[in-house]
């Protein structure tokens, strides 16, 4: 099992650092790798420093790069921890692998301009049989069945959209294999809903509810209303959350002014006036959106 | 549009009346309480149909006052009128059981639905207030506690800044002001809801940090305590020290091994003492003197066996045994082993308060729960200052048009004497009399009333191409015959159709003196 650095968000506390060597000891057949990455990374009193893990784990402290070997599979992981929120040496690129195993891997963490930037070229050039990659969130395979990363086991944040979960791999004499392997209980999904003219707050709410049912309850939701409503209408968007799995509702709905109609009809007077001096305004501006309160505003105090 | 004909079935107190309308000016004559505003009213009916008010106000509303003096459930009308060339015939049913409207086209016999809104297509957009406001045209009503020239202000003001009377910018900007207050309140209460969620991380690692304190103290003491006991141990084995060379100056000391308290040769001595006491000394004093012995013996016996057992605490020793409790009385060990706990403990409590102190770093640095509202902030206020932009633009333009228009009227009417009205940038209004302003303030209520006449002709002229009937009701009573004269061959030159209600002669004089042809209707 390799852990791409980040197995917690910030410095980890000794009592956590129990916990997980307490699951790692129970996988009985399986070798544990793991780095620290930007978020978990190595202070001086960090207790990474000093705890001393189970059999079956091997993580690699230092700063520079290393390697473990595990003489059982005959394969070599080289890699390194943060020692400092950011690094911005292209370190990865200057790797130089050693022959004393039959199989190298690299566990690697970062990738953007701040956290140990590399070129996926590059790296792979070096000749590593798979690079395991953490840092970004969503799972996103940079060269196939070599180099992935395999993104957070659980969305972490309602922009994490998509599948999570892990990548499975086999490495023998063929070659390196790998597939992604959804785990993740949950998603965030962005939803957009297409608001029709007639449709009212009772329709628009029903509509949500359906929708949440064919993608799943269990799933959390950020809902975007797209599409024009009509003028009158306002929805009480704080009671559409039935099951209690929308994060947020951004009304992106338009009034349905018809400002062809409206600009002849007033085409001498101030509504005209305003309207032609949006003429420009493109659908989703600010000035649209201008626009349309204006009008709405003048409609709304006309008089008779 | 031309109205053609009214046909008034039953409405007010009119019953199956017909009155016919021509091209040009028409003068409908009829003396007080002879039915003009009935007639008037129910143009505007036929027009713009006939709402019933609700509960109270439905007492004194315009439906209540023209419903049929006999025969109520029968309030009907027809209206026939021409629109672009083709002649409509409009139907109206106003009573609450057969309420209906129904157009016509009698041209090419379509029929047409006033529900569909074709009405409101045929008349171009004209709607009843707008119909008030410029198509009728009554005296110059002042407004309680207002002066003429004033209400005179009022109306051109709106018009002015709008372009359509019906346009109300200043309540326009009110509500997209108000909606922006509101977005106002909702960034504030993500800022305050933000705020919050900061305060109770702080809150968590305030109590941390207390934690972190305590155990500090803790550690302290247990520090101190045991180095106390370093310091006692040190002192006590000085003391053994001490205590071993003080004993090799007694002899008895020497001779007595370390570890006996008191020697055999000792209690051998004393004994002996004791008996030679007893044999030696003669009686009757022996045995006093054996006794006595044999005491002294005891004490001292008594005294080694006591020196050994207790050794005399010092004052602070003693003290500090009355302050530590039980529990504090454990083993050096376990005060050791309790030491390096409270270290472990403090250094997982010093990672958690450091964790939280970076997630509260990272709180300050994100923030995008009010972008939308922000958005929606700007586009109100963009919203405001735009309508501001283009009313004052609007104005400069109408102003200049409008006037330009009104001078004309005015000049014709006043045979001159009035020659252009002015308006400046903060809607001051004046006229220009031979070079010289005069302010509205300052003019006779006649003139009031020509240059209002004026204003609504201009405003009238610009804001419709098509050409809607006049209507001027009892418009000319302030007038003198030479400007009524004058004003009447205006309308009659103006190219609209005029509809004239009047209860005096003057007029109808006036037309035929000076070769106006006109349509007369007597009520």
């Amino acid at each position: 099992m390799l852990i791409a650095g980040d197995l917690f968000h910030r410095q980890p506390l000794l009592r956590e650092l129990k916990e997980v060597d307490y699951l790692f000891r129970s996988l009985t057949r399986t070798q544990v790798v793991l780095v620290a990455g930007n978020h978990d990374y190595i202070r001086k009193n960090s207790y990474y420093r000093t705890f001393s893990w189970s059999e079956n784990v091997h993580m690699i402290l230092s700063g520079e790069i290393r390697f473990v070997e595990l003489q059982s599979l005959d394969v070599a992981v080289y890699g390194l921890s943060y020692q400092k929120k950011e690094m911005k040496e292209p370190l990865y690129e200057r790797i130089q692998i050693e022959d004393s195993c039959r199989y190298h891997i690299l566990l690697a963490h970062g990738g953007d301009e701040q956290h140990l930037p590399f070129r996926g070229a590059v790296v792979d050039r070096i000749g590593f049989d798979y690079v395991a990659l953490g840092h970004i969130h969503r799972p996103k395979e940079l060269v196939p069945d070599r180099m992935a990363y395999a993104g957070a086991l659980e969305p972490i944040d309602k922009n994490d959209q998509g599948k999570h979960g892990i990548i499975r791999g086999r490495l023998d004499e063929r070659g390196c294999k790998t597939e992604f392997v959804p785990t993740a209980l949950r998603e965030y999904i962005h939803m957009e809903i297409e608001v029709e003219e007639e449709m009212t707050g009772f329709a628009l709410h029903s509509r949500i509810c359906d929708e949440i049912k064919k993608r799943g309850i269990q799933n959390i939701y950020k809902i975007v209303l797209e599409g024009f409503k009509a003028p009158e209408t306002q929805f009480d968007l704080g009671h559409m959350d039935t099951y209690g799995n929308i994060v947020e509702i951004v009304d992106h709905t338009k009034p349905a002014f018809d400002f062809v109609k409206l600009l002849v009809r007033n085409k001498d007077n101030l509504m005209g006036k305003f309207i032609e001096s949006f003429q420009d305004a493109e659908p989703d501006s600010v000035e649209y959106e201008a626009l349309c309160e204006g009008v709405q505003a003048l409609l709304e105090t006309k008089r008779g | 549009m031309r109205l053609l004909e009214l046909e008034i079935q039953n409405f007010g107190k009119f019953h199956n009346k017909r009155i016919e309308l021509q091209d040009g000016v028409n003068l409908i004559y009829g003396e007080n309480e002879s039915g003009k505003s009935t007639i008037h009213a129910f143009i505007k009916a036929m027009l713009f149909g006939l709402e019933r008010g609700r509960g109270r106000a439905a007492v004194r509303d315009t439906f209540s006052r023209y419903e049929p003096w006999e025969n109520e459930n029968y309030y009907a009308g027809k209206l026939r009128f021409e629109c672009d060339g083709k002649i409509f015939c409009l139907q109206r049913n106003f009573d609450k059981y057969s309420k209906k409207a129904m157009l016509v086209c009698e041209t090419d016999g379509e029929e047409l639905s006033v529900e569909n809104g074709d009405l409101d297509m045929i008349l171009d957009g004209l709607s009843k207030a707008s119909y008030e406001n410029t198509l009728c045209i009554g005296q110059l009503h002042a407004a309680a506690g207002q002066t003429l020239a004033a209400e005179l202000k009022n109306y051109a003001t709106n018009y002015y800044v709008t372009g359509d009377s019906d346009i109300n910018l200043t309540a326009a900007q009110e509500i997209l002001l108000t909606k922006k207050k509101a977005e106002d309140r909702k960034i504030k209460q993500a800022l305050f809801e933000k705020q919050k969620k900061r305060d109770m991380m702080e809150q968590e690692a305030s109590y941390i940090w207390r934690d972190i304190h305590h155990i500090d103290g803790e550690i302290e003491s247990v520090q101190a305590e045991l180095e106390l006991r370093e310091t006692e141990e040190a002192d006590k084995s000085r003391e053994d020290e001490m205590e071993a060379e003080w004993g090799k100056r007694r002899i008895t000391d020497i001779l007595r091994p370390a570890k006996w308290r008191i020697h055999p040769i000792e209690v051998a001595v004393i004994l002996t003492m004791i008996i030679l006491s007893f044999t030696v000394i003669p009686g009757p004093w022996n045995s006093f003197v054996t006794v006595i012995v044999a005491l002294l013996g005891a004490i001292y016996i008594w005294n080694r066996m006591k020196i050994s057992k207790n050794k005399v605490k010092t004052e602070p020793e003693q003290l500090l045994e009355e302050f530590t409790s039980e529990e504090e009385l454990v083993p050096t060990d376990k005060l050791t082993w309790k030491r390096e706990h409270l270290i472990r403990q403090r250094m997982e409590k010093q990672v958690e308060y450091d964790n939280l102190q970076e997630q509260l770093q990272e709180m300050d640095e994100m923030g995008s729960e009010y972008r939308e509202s922000d958005r929606k902030r700007e586009a109100l206020l963009l919203a405001v200052k735009r309508l501001e932009e283009v009313s004052e633009d609007m104005q400069r333009q109408l102003t200049m048009r409008l006037n330009q228009r009104t001078s004309e009227i005015i000049a014709q009417i006043t045979g001159g004497r009035y020659d252009r009205l002015m308006v400046d940038g903060e809607l001051h209004m004046s006229i220009l009399h031979d070079g010289r302003c005069v302010a509205m303030e300052q003019v006779s209520q006649g003139t009031l009333e020509q240059i209002y006449f004026a204003l609504r002709m201009a405003a009238f002229e610009l804001m419709y191409d098509e050409k809607h009937p006049l209507i001027l009701d009892d418009t000319f009573a302030f007038y003198d015959d030479v400007r009524l004269a004058r004003t009447l061959g205006w309308l009659a030159e103006c190219g609209h159709q005029v509809i004239i209600f009047s209860c005096q002669k003057r007029e109808e004089e006036l037309m035929k003196r000076n070769g106006i042809h006109y349509a007369k209707t007597i009520l």
